[in-house]
């Protein structure tokens, strides 16, 4: 594991980071800037300020990373900031934060979870358990079980013969909140030739390593890569997973280079022919960047030219697309105010596309986007990338 | 007897709201210094107030108890200028944000201090105009850091420096009066107060709100990367280009200390063997024939690179290849973290004639100093940013980055420079000034000053040496780095 000294003396405070990030953006502070969080940090950890002291500012971090795509001198943000909760976490834990972590990354307990929710009243999370990890009213509504689905039988027809198998990582939330994009990318993925291999999995870990519980997100990363025991691709939909192991290296996870994101994967083996040959959607469609996607991964040509490929899409520019919607994992839970301000600027942004459908490829933001549409009257749907390019191909929904 | 923390922070909310008053180990840490890290010092307490009359409001508060305050934008400064050399209160201007009426036809627009500069320009991009001062950190810094410094950047050497673009201030003075300097209408009767504000570095006040010019967009532009193998072909190329009649839009040399940063951070590409880029741009927007003088330009520039022995010539094929190359350029500072913990860019004029040997100077300056140097600046207007690296944990490196610094702004003045193109005096360069300045000179400026500024609260110890109560308290700042 690197050292927090050495990374964050990366940093010459040039300032170059500061309009790239959100919190900043919204409070003008210093301490709520990448570079005041790496000041702070580093601080810290030479004995300067107090580690307390930091603790409220690095929590107000949503983590997106937008800072590492603006900052020239390539320092690793993300890696400083989950080490610097690390030392937090190990000093002082939230036990709220872990038993909610504990909840949400074990996908028996979630639909348990969600079963008893709809024996509560209201639909916002309960104000107890919000009050709990940020002394602030909830914002985000419960998550709600999702509706059943089915597809048609996929057209043999016109598919090409199987290529190859690969893993598609099912995880935890998208499997009990998104099971229908977790089929849907098997489907898409059938669509260019290749089937996909079914294993036991656990969880990726990601949400862990975010909020600094590196220890339990390595045994975690160890385990899932155990289960994907040969070299085949591993296919990710969620873009914070994804994110996650793609860097697996700084936790001592090996997976290097097998990881691909769903729509990287799907337009680097020809889904954007398939879906100009045979696709067809009537829709103005927006794109929203999750952040784990564009300024995690570097991922953003990719999706838009998928959607741009269906006949009959129009795209259109998101205004402040890489900016954060404030859901970031579980930021919507643990700073709800802030993460209110970041979803009523980004549904802003959506309306003004005059879009039909935003589309994006993260569950937290889909989840969290969707909430403001239900809010805000349905006026665009909001769906996952690869919802748009299924109903392309099958009309379905 | 100074007013304690919690007292402080109590009244200041009390004028503010609690939220916009911010204090403790956190903050004063976060806003001890800016860009410039070799001085540090604290402030007492930092607020954020949204409006001209919350910013009086606490200017007054500050003078009726003889509290110091400096204004604050993004903190990118380079020479310590929103440094709190004596503690007190820091006010930021990032809560004021907004453009607040754009006249299109008159070609201007009023803004509040603390939007980033880039933000002026992208609200007018599209009726093909902006706001042409476009200091590296644009996308970042703000209209009022900007003001202060009377920032300069590439495109000076064609559009002028920040003084030619603004047209009226909005300034609470020392004393929190609310004062409106200039308008929408330049040239307006009596003595030019607007122009003694712009470069005073906050000392003069805090600069709230702004009338600026807005520039029409060149109709066509043409941007090239030469690369030669000296450092001396690049220069004599910059004083040859210049001499020749040619004004290009920019001229900017990046040499070998950086380069490979450069190529880390933006795929910048260049030749094996290169010593120094010189990137050209070209533009016009001349109604009949802009193309043909860009044109013209360019081929001028070629011949004469060409003459002084560039490697390579590749001009920019399209917007996107050019605005990486000046991604490159603009942001390139801020990739020298992949080199070192830290840096300090000197900023300082010659006569374009002695680029070359100036350059070999600052070389040897760098040899002798044990330090790393790599260049990046503005050739055209004979504007120097050498940039040391170094570890900014180790004493000696720091004194010996300060003492370089020093020995090239007195080769400046020896060569019958300025010891500041655009980064400013603020406190980096304040026991230089007698070099460039009579004692006479000195008081003058001083006198100026009191037109504004009586007392010792506003923005102290920056610009003007031997002020009182400075000098004994700059041990506690000079150079402690980390």
């Amino acid at each position: 594991m690197k050292d927090l000294t050495d990374l964050t003396t990366q940093c010459i405070r040039c300032g170059f980071c500061l309009e790239s990030c959100p919190t900043f953006v919204v409070t003008g502070k210093e301490t709520e800037s990448p570079r005041g969080r790496i000041y702070l940090s580093r601080s810290a950890e030479e004995g300067k300020i107090a580690w307390e002291e930091a603790r409220p500012h690095l929590n107000a971090c949503l983590g997106c990373r937008a800072c590492e795509t603006a900052c020239p001198s390539g320092v690793h943000y993300g890696e400083i900031l989950e080490l610097a909760r690390d030392r937090l976490e190990k000093r002082h834990g939230s036990f709220a934060k872990k038993a909610l972590l504990a909840g949400m990354t074990k996908p028996g307990r979630l639909r348990m979870q969600l079963g008893l929710a709809k024996l509560l009243p209201g639909k916002r999370i309960p104000g107890v358990l919000s009050r709990l990890l940020s002394g602030q009213a909830p914002e985000a509504d419960r998550p709600v079980a999702p509706s059943a689905y089915s597809f048609p039988p996929l057209d043999e027809a016109p598919l090409p013969p199987i290529k190859g198998e690969v893993y598609v990582l099912e995880g935890c939330v998208m499997r009990v909140l998104y099971g229908r994009v977790n089929e849907i990318t098997k489907r898409l993925l059938r669509q260019v030739g290749f089937a996909v291999r079914v294993v036991d999995q656990g969880c990726c870990g990601a949400l862990h390593a975010h909020n600094g519980y590196l220890d339990a997100a390595r045994s975690m990363g160890q385990g899932l890569s155990a289960q994907f025991s040969d070299d085949l691709p591993i296919v990710v939909n969620s873009a914070g997973c994804g994110s996650t192991m793609k860097e697996y290296e700084n936790l001592g996870v090996a997976l290097r280079g097998r990881v691909f994101d769903a729509a990287e994967f799907l337009a680097a083996n020809g889904l954007g022919e398939v879906l100009s040959t045979r696709g067809k959607l009537e829709a103005t469609v927006t794109y929203h960047d999750a952040c784990h996607l564009s300024h995690g991964q570097g991922i953003r040509r990719e999706p838009r030219e998928l959607l741009a490929a269906i006949p009959g899409v129009t795209m259109v520019e998101l205004n402040e697309a890489e900016m954060c919607c404030g859901s970031a994992g579980i930021y919507n839970l643990t700073q709800p105010k802030m993460a209110r301000t970041l979803l009523e600027r980004k549904w802003g942004n959506v309306e003004q596309t005059g879009a039909s459908i935003v589309a994006t490829g993260n569950p937290g933001c889909h989840a969290w986007i969707s909430q403001a549409a239900r809010e805000h009257g349905q006026t665009v749907e909001v769906l996952h990338t690869l919802e748009v390019l299924e109903r392309a191909l099958s009309g379905s929904s | 007897m100074p007013i304690p923390e919690d007292a402080m922070v109590s009244q200041l909310s009390a004028i503010l709201s609690p939220d916009q008053v911010l204090s403790g180990p956190s903050v004063q840490r976060a806003y001890d210094c800016d860009a410039y890290t070799v001085d540090r010092s604290k402030p007492t307490a930092v607020v954020m107030p949204d409006s001209t009359e919350q910013v009086a409001a606490v200017v007054r508060w500050c003078v009726a108890n003889e509290v110091p305050f400096t204004g604050r934008g993004a903190g990118t400064g380079l020479s310590g200028g929103a440094l709190p050399a004596l503690g007190g209160v820091v006010i930021s201007t990032k809560r004021l944000t907004q453009i607040l009426e754009i006249d299109l036809e008159n070609r201007c627009l009023k803004a509040q201090a603390g939007i980033a500069n880039k933000r002026i320009s992208d609200s007018v991009k599209t009726e093909g105009l902006h706001f042409a001062p476009d200091p590296s950190s644009q996308t970042v810094s703000t209209l009022g850091g900007n003001i202060a410094e009377n920032a300069g950047g590439p495109h000076t050497l064609k559009y002028g420096v920040t003084a030619q673009h603004i047209l009226g201030v909005t300034l609470v003075d020392p004393t929190g009066e609310i004062l409106e300097l200039g308008g929408k209408v330049s040239g307006g009767p009596g003595f030019d107060f607007v122009s003694l504000v712009v470069g005073s570095e906050g000392t003069l006040g805090i600069v709230t709100e702004a009338w600026v010019k807005l520039t029409p967009l060149p109709t066509a532009v043409k941007t090239a990367l030469a690369a030669f193998s000296t450092v001396r072909d690049a220069t004599e190329s910059v004083a040859v280009i210049i001499a020749s009649g040619t004004i290009p839009a920019a001229l900017e040399v990046m040499d070998k200390g950086i380069l490979h940063a450069l190529e880390a951070a933006f795929g910048l590409k260049y030749p094996v063997g290169t010593a120094a880029l010189l990137l050209v741009e070209c533009d016009s927007n001349d109604a009949d024939s802009a193309h043909e003088i860009v044109e013209r330009e360019m081929e001028t520039v070629e011949a004469i690179c060409r003459a002084n022995r560039a490697m390579e010539i590749s001009v920019a094929a399209d917007e996107a290849e050019r605005q990486r190359l000046w991604t490159a350029r603009k942001k390139g500072v801020g990739a020298m973290g992949r080199i070192a913990p830290s840096i300090v860019t000197h900023d300082g004029v010659i006569p374009r004639s002695k680029l070359p040997d100036m350059l070999d100077f600052v070389y040897d300056v760098a040899a002798r100093h044990g330090g790393g140097v790599a260049n990046l600046f503005h050739a055209g207007d004979g504007n120097l940013h050498p940039c040391f690296y170094f570890d900014d944990r180790d004493p000696v490196q720091v004194k010996a980055v300060v003492e370089a610094g020093e020995e090239i702004i007195r080769r400046c003045l020896e060569l019958g420079g300025s010891i500041t193109g655009e980064h400013g005096i603020g406190v980096e360069k304040i026991d230089l000034m007698p070099l460039m300045f009579s004692e006479d000179d000195l008081r003058l400026q001083a006198m100026a000053k009191s037109i504004f500024n009586s007392g010792e609260l506003c923005n102290p110890c920056k610009v003007l040496p031997n002020q009182k109560s400075c000098v004994e308290h700059k041990k506690r700042w000079r150079g402690v780095a980390w």
